[in-house]
């Protein structure tokens, strides 16, 4: 042991309990009938078979339909950072070469966007591995997500990782 | 390497050279297996993306599909059997080809090890089969003997081989006498590096068709099965085997594009040039196989949501997409996917994983945590 008498000493991190996390449905008023909980076990009382407990009624919740139009891909995703006025997702158009036409702002792909725009493309993965969904970029730039590694052209993109940086003609 | 007496194989090359001057084939045989240069690095991502795919067939449950299978009609099972078998095939030839044809002539490390963990997900390919057939039939062998009497089968399977085997058939004579005219048993056989390379060419064109059409045909009816919650069991499987064939083929579609471009080897791109015709007849006899195998399935009729019509038009569908992704025209007039839920089938995002493994497609095993946060030192005294 070579430890220099005035070398600093550096002490490990001190060791803290781990926060536990309880989920709603883990608390013992929400365990109803048939289960017995630790807690009462403890006490050394039975539990009572039938016992009536008043659990509030849950606030309905309108039932999820799915998205049945598509366009949760192109509407923001709900997020807790802070928006800043002026600081806006940008929006890039994206033209086709038969014409049609949709908006990039908020989708994960582009990919994504087209679909959620009812232009659908051919894909398999969706991982940018299969090539399936390979597009000729005319104008415009990508930013890939992920390393493309299905085999493309210099003109082509895969839609299934990558982004638009600026406006989009494709074909 | 090429000396008087052939390209002689060695296990261990002890040549010293740089791997980044050696082509992809018939170079100088591979020494250390070393990844730390790498010519071609996408075959790397390959292997890891392969070995991120890693699966068992006996982690699919196909107690449901027993009953399935007993409830089809004949017709059906018919159809189920039959694709069963013509996927052995294929299985069984991809499990071994690739390692006997290529290993002896390949001459980097990384493209080495890519076709043998391409070769080994077949071998997992072909042991999913056998826990198919146990599972339907009493006795399995009444399935796999007849891959090898079936004519329909046998037919395709010369097609799927014969590339293979006159590749292998030649290159044994240039390992073991080199270049030059040789008579071998009486006969006269002619041996240059040109026609070695051709028959090289076209034995990966034939294997891109074998993964990106012929498994296709088979794939179509297995999930059309599932879409009426029938043998879904085995729908899992091949939704497996799918995402493993489409990685396959992006590797052997990066070869022949790498081949074409002349990136390693400008002699081989010339026959890739002179070949053209050549791929548009493997392309096209292979389409018009697999349509009529499209009519064998359906010989005592349909099944729901399929029949042999679709079935052909989706199978000129994909021969028009795979021949598009090698930079050749379409071989078929265009047209739209006609089976187009056959996507979200054949989309990996959808195959089930375990819940620690949902987050990223490569699960890593023992990972350490190593982010270091600027809080972590916030009780280090000095």
């Amino acid at each position: 042991m070579m430890v220099s008498a005035k070398a600093p000493l550096i002490r490990r991190r001190r060791w803290f309990p781990s926060r536990t996390f309880y989920s709603a449905a883990q608390t013992e008023m929400e365990l109803v009938g048939g289960g017995s909980t630790q807690l009462e076990m403890d006490l050394g009382e039975p539990a009572p078979q039938n016992r009536q407990r008043i659990i509030p009624a849950p606030a309905p919740e309108p039932a999820d339909q799915g998205d049945l139009f598509g366009y949760l891909a192109e509407s923001p995703e709900p997020t807790p950072q802070i928006e800043f006025d002026g600081m806006a997702k940008p929006v890039f158009a994206v033209r086709l070469a038969d014409g049609r036409e949709a908006r990039f702002q908020h989708a994960g792909s582009l990919l994504e966007s087209l679909e959620s725009q009812d232009i659908h493309i051919e894909y398999q993965c969706r991982e940018g591995y299969c090539g399936s969904c390979r597009m000729k970029l005319r104008e415009g730039h990508v930013h890939y997500t992920t390393e493309p590694m299905a085999w493309i052209d210099d003109d082509e993109i895969l839609p299934c990782c990558c982004i638009p940086v600026t406006p989009l003609l494709l074909q | 390497m090429s000396t008087d007496t052939g390209m002689a194989y060695t296990t261990f090359n002890r040549n010293e050279f740089d791997t980044f001057s050696q082509p992809m084939f018939f170079g100088e045989l591979v020494n250390v297996a070393r990844y730390d240069q790498q010519k071609h690095k996408i075959f790397e991502n390959l292997i890891e993306k392969q070995l991120s795919f890693f699966w068992r067939p006996e982690e699919v449950d196909l107690a449901s599909d027993r009953k399935d299978f007993m409830d089809l009609p004949e017709h059906e099972k018919h159809i189920f059997v039959s694709n069963l078998k013509y996927q052995t095939l294929l299985d069984s030839v991809q499990g071994r080809s690739p390692n006997v044809a290529l290993l002896p002539v390949v001459s980097l490390p990384e493209l080495e090890t890519w076709i043998e963990t391409w070769s080994f997900s077949e071998t997992i390919h072909s042991r999913s089969y056998t826990h198919i057939v146990r599972n339907i039939v009493p006795n399995p062998a009444v399935v796999f003997d007849d891959i090898t009497k079936n004519e329909y089968i046998v037919r395709r399977a010369e097609s799927v081989t014969r590339y293979y085997d006159d590749f292998i058939n030649l290159s044994n004579y240039y390992i073991q006498l080199g270049e030059g005219t040789h008579t071998v048993n009486g006969e006269t056989v002619e041996v240059t590096l040109r026609e070695l390379k051709r028959r090289l060419y076209l034995t990966l064109v034939s294997v891109n068709v074998l993964e990106a059409i012929r498994f296709y045909v088979s794939f179509a009816c297995s999930f059309a099965f599932a879409e009426r919650a029938k043998m879904e069991g085995n729908a899992k499987i091949i939704k497996l085997i799918a995402r493993d064939e489409a990685l396959h083929l992006t590797g052997t579609q990066h070869m022949l594009q790498i081949i074409a471009a002349g990136k390693d080897d400008a002699e081989f791109a010339e026959i890739a040039r002179e070949c053209r015709d050549d791929v548009v007849a493997i392309f096209t006899e292979a389409a018009e196989q697999e349509k009529g195998w499209a009519e064998y399935l359906f010989k005592d009729g349909s099944m729901i949501g399929l029949n042999k019509d679709i079935l052909c038009q989706y199978v000129e569908y994909i021969t028009n997409q795979r021949i598009g992704a090698l930079g050749f025209e379409p071989v078929f007039p265009a047209r739209n996917n006609p089976l187009p839920w056959i996507n979200a089938w054949l989309n990996s995002d959808n195959v089930q994983v375990a819940p620690q493994e949902a987050e990223i497609s490569s699960y890593l095993v023992g990972a350490i945590d190593s982010e270091v946060d600027t809080a972590d030192f916030g009780d280090f005294d000095l």
